[in-house]
Formats: structure tokens, sequence, C-alpha cells
């Protein structure tokens, strides 16, 4: 996601990551109980895992998240005027550059003359199922988040 | 602000009766409606607002997630 920040920023096209709550909490970063700690966890994000993009803070109860649907790592795109115009319940960078480029279109294709008018569609997208890095994420968080993936797939 | 949903929703431990409530997407918002806005806070405690953000480009993406 940072790639693709960097590929459309000279298209009139942003990024961010909103930071929201711990939806595997484990020993080395465990849940979150005040907004001191969230801005810890925020800086991690970005010192250790490297998020380059502006990270910004949602207030402690996740009224931003909770009203978006709050799944863990879900990605919405938004116009200039504030109207979601794309969403997906996870996040897939394949997917995004494919969204954001047919956007990028559409603003050229209105440049051209062409006369646009919005309708719904719904499509299902497909992402990698990288376990080993899943995994790997959890034990970062430490031992408790491994164990309780287990057990709530088992 | 309350501190019962501020528990709920930064719950303690990954198990079904605590997480399951969160995965709303299908109650989001809708597209092609203004999504609602919300104040948001900068790394260095700056107070801001999704909309100041959505309002800087012609499209904006925004990711969430967390650490873990």
């Amino acid at each position: 996601m940072n790639e693709i920040a960097n590929q459309y920023a000279e298209q009139g096209v942003g990024s961010i990551f909103l930071y929201t709550h711990e939806p595997h909490p484990g020993e080395n970063y465990s849940h979150l109980t005040s907004m001191e700690q969230k801005f810890n966890h925020a800086r991690d994000l970005r010192d250790k895992l490297g998020v380059n993009r502006s990270i910004l803070v949602d207030s402690l109860d996740g009224a931003c998240h909770r009203e978006y649907g709050s799944m863990p790592n879900m990605t919405w795109i938004f116009s200039r005027s504030g109207i979601p115009v794309y969403k997906s319940d996870w996040t897939d960078a394949a997917s995004v550059a494919n969204a954001v480029d047919y956007f990028v279109g559409v603003r050229q294709r209105r440049r051209d003359g062409e006369r646009l008018a919005p309708f719904q569609v719904q499509r299902l997208d497909f992402h990698n199922q990288d376990w080993d890095a899943f995994y790997e994420g959890l034990a970062r968080n430490g031992p408790k988040a491994v164990r309780e993936v287990d057990e709530a797939f088992e | 602000m309350n501190s019962d949903l501020v528990a709920r929703y930064n719950y303690d431990e990954f198990t079904p009766e605590k997480f399951l409530p969160w995965m709303r997407f299908e109650s989001s918002p809708q597209l092609g409606e203004k999504g609602p806005d919300f104040s948001l806070w900068e790394l260095d405690g700056t107070e801001t607002t999704l909309s100041e953000c959505w309002s800087g480009y012609a499209y904006l993406i925004v990711e969430f997630g967390s650490f873990t």
C-alpha cells in the first residue's frame, strides 16, 4: 500500500492509514486502554513496520472505525466531496490499484468531455492468503495472540 | 466517553464472542452517499477530521488497521 501511495500521489490521489484497535492483542501489544498507548502503537506501525503514509489515529472508542464497519483491515476510497466510491472489507493492494486506475481514468474522461453518470457495481476480488506472514505478525504481538487465533479457528 | 463501549471495542482477547460483534461491514455507509465525518488525530496529537483529509485530494485512500 505504501507503493500505491507513491505511485498515485502525482495524480491527485492521497493515502492515509487510520489506526483503529488491536484485533489480535498479545503480551507485546496488548488491548488499548488509553490514547497515549494508541499513539505509541501507531508510532511503532511507522517505525517498526515501515508504514510511511500519513498515520491518523481514531478516538479510543473507535467512532470512525465503527461507523465504517469496523473490519480489521479494510480500505475505503473517498472523492474530494467525501463520497465513498470504493469499499473493501479486506485490504489488497492490487484491488485498490485497480480501483484507483479506474477513478483516475474517470477524471480524464470527464476532462475529455464525456458525460458520465455513476452506477452501483458489486464484485468479488481475491487476495493471497499468506499464512506464514500472518502468523509472523501474530508472533510479533506475543504468544497469546497466536494461541487465541488457533483456538478461535480450531 | 462510554467506558463500557471503550472496553468492548478494545477487547482484551481474540475470541468469537468479543470480535464477531464488530464485523459489521454489511451495515457500513453506502457508496455514492456522503460519508460521515469524524475527528482524527495526527501522531503529534494535532486534531483534524476525515473531511479535511478527503477534501485535499481528488481521491483519498483510507486503509483502516493497526499494529496487530
